[in-house]
């Protein structure tokens, strides 16, 4: 479930781990009732520092996507699925963002853009053979 | 915050050595529970300062302390409290791993052999076998699993990640973790591989021919430190405000670095027709900077 952490990409570790539990919950690799790894484990399996863990397991809690059970463990949230819709919207608008900054500063126009998008997104559709 | 708080504190701590200044003014504070990364290039004055806090020499001027323990007159307790693995470190090679362990604790009034046996069999370290048949990594995993015998609050690992391959790295870096979770125990650690450094800590400190560039939490010093890029008209330039590092500029581009990043900073920057754009830098395009930018002034 957890990726590797790249220490020498440019975005801070804690952010790298939580943006990987979210993309989890969107796309439903982690649904509400999952048990998350202990801080200590996922430290040890990461290799990062278990205070950087406990921070990021504290802001996702924060938001809504885990809760902790005391004595227990930390848990993905009941509301998560109900903010795994809104994640997947926001994930995928971060990454059109970046396209669209692209596209105004090579001067595309907006039709030329959406009609590559639409190729894009053709072109990226699961075969049916493939299916999950 | 009170000296409490913090696991290590120096005061102007210097050191010469003849001509030659190995710590200059150094006043670093290491807050307890944390993971602390002191960086530097050979010879910036990382294992002196180790050195240092461990008594094993003495400082020209300024002061040193452990736990709010001074490093010259309580030396004896800090020792106690303190657990130490450098980089390469003797051990005794005729001796079994067993023996070593017990010759350690019979060094300190306290010991718990569990933590000691926990690692070496985590990591697979034969207790029986001869300490010079061992790899260079099982050597740093015995000396760190025997570190901390003692049940030490503070770990001080001087390059101890130094000349390992990339699998015994990552074993210690694992056991450094696995070590730090005993209640509120710090870990002051010195090397130079940054990526491993930014992996682990939550403090660090740059030390650059021995004077203390900067020292903050890593969350801090990265949302301080930032490349900002400008595009903007052939004729319209910006300004780059004062301080500004590796400045690059092309006739529509202009690119540097700021030590100071606000969004204020970017709102002074906006103007027509220009696009910008703040990048985050990973730990080791920080220390250059900064480390080339003093090198710079120093010359």
């Amino acid at each position: 479930m957890f990726d590797t952490i790249n220490p020498k990409s440019a975005g801070p570790i804690h952010r790298q781990i939580g943006d990987q539990i979210r993309r989890s919950v969107a796309a439903g690799l982690l649904v509400p009732g999952d048990k998350l790894p202990s801080v200590r484990e996922l430290a040890s399996r990461l290799l990062v520092n278990p205070n950087t863990v406990a921070r990021v397991y504290r802001d996702l809690e924060r938001d809504g996507l885990l809760e902790t059970r005391r004595g227990q463990g930390t848990y993905i949230s009941a509301n998560a699925a109900a903010l795994a819709e809104s994640e997947r919207r926001r994930l995928v608008s971060e990454n059109l963002d970046a396209a669209a900054r692209d596209v105004h500063a090579f001067g595309l126009s907006e039709k030329a853009a959406l009609d590559l998008f639409r190729e894009v997104l053709a072109n990226r559709r699961p075969q049916p053979e493939e299916e999950r | 915050m009170s000296d409490n708080a913090y696991a290590i504190t120096t005061y102007s701590l210097s050191k010469r050595f003849g001509r030659h200044k190995a710590l200059d003014d150094v006043s670093a504070r290491v807050p307890r529970g944390s993971i602390y990364g002191l960086m530097g290039p050979n010879g910036a004055g990382k294992t002196t300062f180790v050195r240092c806090l461990l008594n094993l020499i003495n400082p020209t001027r300024g002061s040193a302390a452990v736990l709010g323990l001074d490093v010259v007159r309580d030396s004896v307790a800090v020792r106690q409290r303190v657990g130490h693995v450098a980089a390469l470190q003797p051990l005794w090679e005729w001796m079994k791993v067993s023996e070593f362990a017990d010759f350690m604790a019979g060094c300190y009034p306290r010991w718990n052999p569990e933590p000691v046996s926990a690692v070496l069999s985590r990591v697979g370290i034969d207790r029986e076998a001869r300490i010079q048949t061992l790899s260079r990594g099982q050597r740093a995993l015995a000396a760190l699993a025997v570190a901390i015998g003692h049940e030490p609050d503070v770990l001080l690992l001087d390059e101890a990640l130094t000349g390992l391959d990339p699998i015994a790295r990552r074993e210690v870096l694992r056991n450094i973790i696995e070590a730090m979770h005993a209640e509120g125990r710090t870990v002051f650690i010195t090397g130079q591989d940054i990526a491993d450094m930014e992996r682990i800590c939550d403090h660090v400190g740059f030390l650059v021919k021995g004077r203390l560039l900067l020292e903050s939490t890593l969350d801090e010093l990265k949302a301080r430190v930032k490349r900002i890029r400008v595009e903007h008209p052939a004729d319209a330039s910006p300004e780059i405000p004062a301080g500004a590092l590796q400045v690059d500029r092309t006739a529509r581009e202009t690119i540097f670095t700021t030590r100071d990043f606000s969004p204020d900073l970017l709102t002074s920057l906006a103007g027509p027709n220009r696009r910008l754009e703040a990048l985050d830098l990973s730990l080791e395009d920080i220390f250059v900077n900064l480390a080339q930018q003093n090198t710079e002034a120093a010359t």
